[in-house]
C-alpha cells in the first residue's frame, strides 16, 4: 500500500510490474573501497553491468535464479547466487600488484549510467593524457568543461560550464567544497594534476546533500588513496618556458587497519617570458610548495580518515624585471604579486552496518585558513578567509531498496576579511542547514531523486533549495535524464574580478549585493551502441540557466570603471552540446563535440551577450594506445568562435578595441612511452602557437588612465613544449 | 599433500612435453612456451611484462593450456624470453622460475591457489 504514495507525475512504477529479477549492489575490495569499472555479468551471458565511481551496479537478469559473476582485472572473480530486491555487497580479493594500469584503453572517460544526474567520469588514464600541471589542465581532453583565460598578467585560467563562469560550478574534493570563496580564481592552480585519481563532471544542478551552491554543475575530484598502500610515484616535469615541477605520491600501510598517503608537489618558474614584446611578462613567475598527508582507518563498522593540506604559492609578474620579493608600491615597474598560503584540516567518519549495507551514517568536516597578499601596480589587496564546514548524513531505505533516502544537517561558517587600497570588507556567514533526498528505484530502467534543503543564512535569510533528477533507460543502453534545481551562492566581487584589478578601472559598487540565485533545468540523451563492431557513444545535452539574481560585473558602461550591481532584468544561458565518441578498435579512439551557448544578461538596462563567451565551439580529440599503454598518443583540437568584448568606445581612439574577437584554434598533443618502471612523455600545449596580439591596452603607461590588461580572450604566451618522466614502484 | 600431487602432476606434464622450436613467420618469429601460469591475473602479469620486453611484438597466454605464444623480432630469442618469464616468477618450459619473483607474486598466482584439479578459468 505504501507504494501508492509514490505516484509522481505521470510515472507510476510498481515493482510488481517488473517480474524480472533486478540485481543491485556494490562491488568492493577487501578494504571495502568501491571498485570503479568492475564487471558484473549473468553467468554464461553477456548481460550485465559495469560499476560506477561508487562501485555500484544494477541490471535485470534474463533468467530468474541465475548466478552472477563479478570480475575486475587483477582481482579474483567471484560467482554467486543472484537475489533480487536486496542490496548485494560483493567483495573481490585484490592483488595490490595489479592496481596500476588496469584501465583498458577506451574507457578513459565514461558516462556514469547508474547516476540519475548527468555525470561523466574522467579516470586517471584520461588525466595522464594532459600531463601538465594542475586541475586547470585536467579538462583539456574533455568537451564539457571549457577553459578560459582571465587576464594578461596573472596567467590564471578558469573554467566555464554551460557557457557560464566557473564560479557557478561547485568544486568538491571528495565531497568537501574547495576552490570557493577567496581561492575561486587561482584555486585550480593549487591542485596538482598528479594527485588526482579521478574527476566526476556533473552537469546541471547537483545533489542537495552537498549544499545549495552548484548552479550549473559540480566537479568532484578524488585524490590518490592511502589504501593503495606501498606505492610510490615520482614525477619530474620541465617545459620550454623554463617551468619545472616535482611531484611525489607515497602511500603506505600502517598497523591496525591504518594506511597513509603523502602527496607532495613543488614547482618553480623564474624565467621572464615576453614573446609579444610589450614589456610585460606573458605569464608571471611562480613558485609553489604543496603538501597533503592523510591517514585512513578501515574498520569493520567504522571507516575514518583525517588529513592536512598545506600550500604556499607565490607569483610575480607585470613589467619585466619585477621579482618575487620586490615591493610593488615602491617599484619603478608595474608589478603584480600574489602570495597565497592555505592550511586545511579535514576528515570523514563513516559508521556502517555490515548486515545492512544500505544503511550508514557519515560525517564530513573541514576547517581551513586562507591568507592572500597581493599587489596590482600601486594597489594592495589583502584577504583572509576562515572556513569551517560540517556535513552529517544518514542514509537508509524505506521498507525495501526501491525506496532510499539520505537526510542530514550541515553547518558552514565562513569568515571573510578583505582590504583593497583603503576599503575594508568584512563578512561572517553562519549557515546551518537541513536536507532530505529521496530516491525511487523501482527498476533498473528508472530512477527518480527528489531533494529539498533549507539553509538558514545569518545575513541573507532562509534559502529553500529544491532539486529533482530523473533517469529513464528508453532503450537498451540509451538513457534519458531530466533535471531541475535551484542554486545560490554569495559572491566575492573582489577576488572574482582579480582580472580587472590589473587595470586602472575604479571599482564602483552601486548597492548592497545580494546572493546570486538561479534555476537550472535541462536534460540529456546518452546512447552507447555497437555499430559494425565499433563502440559508439552519442551524448546530447541541453541546459537552461535562468538567474533571479546575479552580480553584474559591468565593464561596458565606462572603460574607466568596473560597476557592480544586482541584476535588474533578464539573465539566462542556453547551452547545447552534441558529442560523439567512436572507439575504432582497441587502440584508436576519436571524439568530437559541437557546443552552442546563447548567454545573455542585462547590463545597464540592456539585454546583451555576456562578454568573453564564444557562441559556437568545436572540439575534436583523437587518441591511440598500444597494448598495456606501451605507446600512447593524444591530440585535441578546439575551435572557439568569436566572442564579444566589453565596450571601449569612451577610450581615446587609439585605445579602442573592436567589439568582437576573431575565432581561433588551439591544438594540444602528447605522446608517451611506457616502461616497466613508469613512463616518459613529451607534449605541447598550443601547438599551432596562436597568440592574442596586443593583449594590454596602453602597456607603455601602466600607471596611466587607460592601462588595462583584462581584455584577454586567448593564450598570451604561445606554444609551450614540455617533457617529463614518471617513475613508479608498486608494492 | 595436495601440493605434492600437484608437483607430481606438473612434473609429469613437463616430462611429457617437449619444448617447441620457434617458427619463422611473416613478421618475425613465433614460439610457444609452456608456463606455470594459473589464472587471468598471471596472464595479465606475463603479457604486460612482455609488452615492455625488447623485441616482443605480441604475446598471448592461453590459461587453460598454460601455453604462451610470443611473436618477436630478431632483437631477441626464445631463450631470452624464457629467462624473462622465469624472472617474472613462472616456469618457462624447462627454465625454472626465480623463487624470489615467484614469492612476490599475488597469492592467486601461486601454487594451489585455485585447487589442484581445477585451474582458474576466466569469466
Amino acid at each position: 500500500m505504501k507504494k501508492l504514495i509514490f505516484i509522481i507525475g505521470l510515472f507510476y512504477f510498481s515493482p510488481n510490474l517488473y517480474s524480472q529479477t533486478v540485481v543491485r549492489g556494490i562491488i568492493v575490495d577487501v578494504n571495502d573501497e568501491p571498485l570503479l569499472g568492475a564487471t558484473i555479468l549473468e553467468l554464461n551471458t553477456q548481460n550485465g553491468a559495469v560499476t560506477d565511481t561508487n562501485g555500484r551496479f544494477q541490471f535485470t537478469l534474463q533468467n530468474i535464479n541465475s548466478s552472477i559473476v563479478a570480475s575486475y582485472t587483477g582481482f579474483l572473480s567471484d560467482t554467486l547466487e543472484a537475489r533480487s530486491n536486496t542490496h548485494l555487497t560483493i567483495t573481490l580479493k585484490e592483488d595490490s600488484k595489479a592496481l596500476e594500469g588496469v584501465v583498458v584503453s577506451g574507457s578513459a572517460t565514461f558516462m556514469d549510467n547508474l547516476e540519475p544526474k548527468h555525470v561523466e567520469i574522467i579516470t586517471s588514464s584520461e588525466l595522464s593524457k594532459a600531463a601538465c600541471c594542475n586541475l586547470s589542465e585536467s579538462f583539456e581532453t574533455n568537451a564539457s568543461v571549457d577553459i578560459s583565460y582571465t587576464d594578461a598578467v596573472s596567467g590564471a585560467k578558469s573554467i566555464q560550464m554551460l557557457g557560464l563562469d566557473g564560479r557557478y560550478v561547485q568544486i568538491n574534493r571528495e565531497n568537501i567544497p574547495v576552490i570557493r570563496g577567496l581561492t575561486q580564481r587561482y584555486g585550480l592552480g593549487y591542485i596538482p594534476g598528479t594527485w588526482l585519481q579521478s574527476i566526476d563532471v556533473g552537469k546541471g544542478s547537483g545533489s542537495v546533500v552537498n549544499g545549495y551552491e552548484s548552479m550549473t554543475g559540480q566537479l568532484n575530484i578524488e585524490f590518490i588513496k592511502p589504501e593503495t598502500g606501498g606505492n610510490l610515484l615520482v614525477n619530474g616535469y620541465a617545459n620550454s618556458f623554463g617551468r619545472t615541477e616535482l611531484n611525489t605520491n607515497i602511500t603506505f600501510d600502517l598497523k591496525n587497519k591504518w594506511s597513509s598517503a603523502v602527496l607532495f608537489h613543488a614547482n618553480l618558474f623564474a624565467n621572464e617570458i615576453d614573446n609579444n614584446n610589450d614589456g610585460f611578462m606573458d605569464i608571471p613567475k611562480g613558485r609553489q610548495l604543496n603538501f597533503l598527508n592523510r591517514y585512513k582507518y578501515n574498520g569493520e563498522r567504522i571507516k575514518s580518515q583525517i588529513g592536512i593540506h598545506l600550500m604556499h604559492d607565490d607569483k610575480a609578474g607585470g613589467q619585466l624585471g619585477f621579482d618575487f620579493d620586490d615591493n610593488f608600491k615602491t617599484s619603478t615597474q608595474y608589478g603584480f604579486s600574489n602570495s597565497t598560503t592555505r592550511l586545511e584540516l579535514f576528515g570523514k567518519t563513516g559508521v556502517l552496518f555490515p548486515e545492512k549495507p544500505y544503511q550508514g551514517i557519515g560525517f564530513i568536516y573541514s576547517g581551513s585558513y586562507t591568507d592572500i597578499n597581493a599587489g596590482f601596480g600601486r594597489n594592495a589587496y589583502q584577504g583572509t578567509e576562515k572556513t569551517f564546514y560540517l556535513n552529517a548524513i544518514y542514509q537508509n531505505i524505506i521498507g525495501n531498496t526501491y525506496h532510499q533516502y539520505k537526510t542530514g544537517v550541515s553547518f558552514l561558517l565562513d569568515d571573510f576579511d578583505e582590504t583593497y587600497i583603503d576599503s575594508t570588507f568584512q563578512r561572517q556567514e553562519i549557515v546551518p542547514g537541513l536536507f532530505y533526498e529521496y530516491s525511487y528505484l523501482p527498476s533498473t530502467k528508472f530512477t527518480l531523486v527528489a531533494g529539498l534543503r533549507a539553509d538558514f543564512h545569518n545575513i541573507y535569510g532562509t534559502f529553500f533549495t529544491p532539486r529533482i533528477h530523473m533517469k529513464y533507460e528508453v532503450a537498451k543502453n540509451t538513457f534519458l535524464r531530466l533535471a531541475a534545481g535551484k542554486g545560490r551562492r554569495v559572491g566575492n566581487p573582489l577576488v572574482e574580478n582579480t582580472n580587472v584589478l590589473v587595470s586602472n578601472r575604479k571599482f564602483n559598487v552601486l548597492e548592497d549585493l545580494k546572493p546570486e540565485q538561479s534555476w537550472n533545468i535541462g536534460g540529456s540523451l546518452n546512447s552507447e551502441l555497437q555499430l559494425s563492431g565499433k563502440k559508439v557513444n552519442f551524448i546530447g545535452d541541453y541546459f537552461y540557466t535562468n538567474f533571479q539574481n546575479q552580480l553584474i560585473y559591468d565593464m561596458d558602461q565606462d572603460a574607466n570603471q568596473l560597476i557592480i550591481y544586482n541584476l535588474d532584468g533578464q539573465s539566462f544561458a542556453h547551452s547545447l552540446q552534441l558529442e560523439a565518441k567512436v572507439q575504432l578498435n582497441e587502440a584508436f579512439g576519436i571524439k568530437g563535440a559541437y557546443k552552442y551557448y546563447n548567454v545573455k544578461t542585462t547590463i545597464n538596462n540592456q539585454l546583451m551577450p555576456v562578454p568573453y563567451i564564444s557562441r559556437d565551439r568545436f572540439f575534436l580529440n583523437a587518441s591511440y594506445a598500444s597494448n598495456y599503454d606501451k605507446w600512447e598518443a593524444d591530440a585535441t583540437l578546439q575551435w572557439y568562435g568569436s566572442k564579444r568584448l566589453p565596450n571601449t568606445q569612451n577610450n581615446p581612439e587609439k585605445f579602442q578595441l573592436s567589439t568582437k574577437t576573431p575565432d581561433f584554434v588551439l591544438v594540444n598533443a602528447q605522446i608517451s612511452r611506457g616502461f616497466r618502471w613508469g613512463n616518459i612523455y613529451l607534449g605541447s600545449e598550443n601547438l599551432l602557437n596562436f597568440k592574442q596580439a596586443n593583449p594590454i591596452i596602453d602597456a607603455e603607461n601602466p600607471f596611466g588612465n587607460n592601462f588595462d590588461a583584462s581584455f584577454v580572450w586567448a593564450p598570451v604566451a604561445g606554444r609551450v613544449v614540455y617533457a617529463g618522466l614518471k617513475y613508479k614502484i608498486q608494492k | 599433500m595436495r601440493l605434492s600431487i600437484l608437483f607430481i602432476a606438473l612434473f609429469g606434464m613437463l616430462s611429457a612435453y617437449s619444448q617447441s622450436e620457434p617458427i619463422k613467420t611473416a613478421d618475425g618469429f613465433e614460439v610457444k612456451i609452456l608456463t606455470s601460469a594459473v589464472c587471468e591475473m598471471c596472464k595479465y602479469t606475463i603479457e604486460k611484462d612482455l609488452a615492455f620486453e625488447k623485441g616482443v611484438k605480441s604475446s598471448d597466454l592461453d590459461v587453460d593450456s598454460k601455453i604462451l605464444t610470443v611473436v618477436y623480432s630478431k632483437r631477441t630469442d626464445a631463450d631470452k624470453l624464457r629467462k624473462r618469464i622465469s624472472e617474472i616468477g613462472y616456469h618457462a618450459d624447462e627454465v625454472n622460475r626465480v623463487k624470489k619473483a615467484y614469492d612476490a607474486l599475488p597469492t592467486c598466482c601461486q601454487d594451489g591457489a585455485h585447487g589442484s584439479d581445477m585451474p582458474h578459468k576466466p569469466q
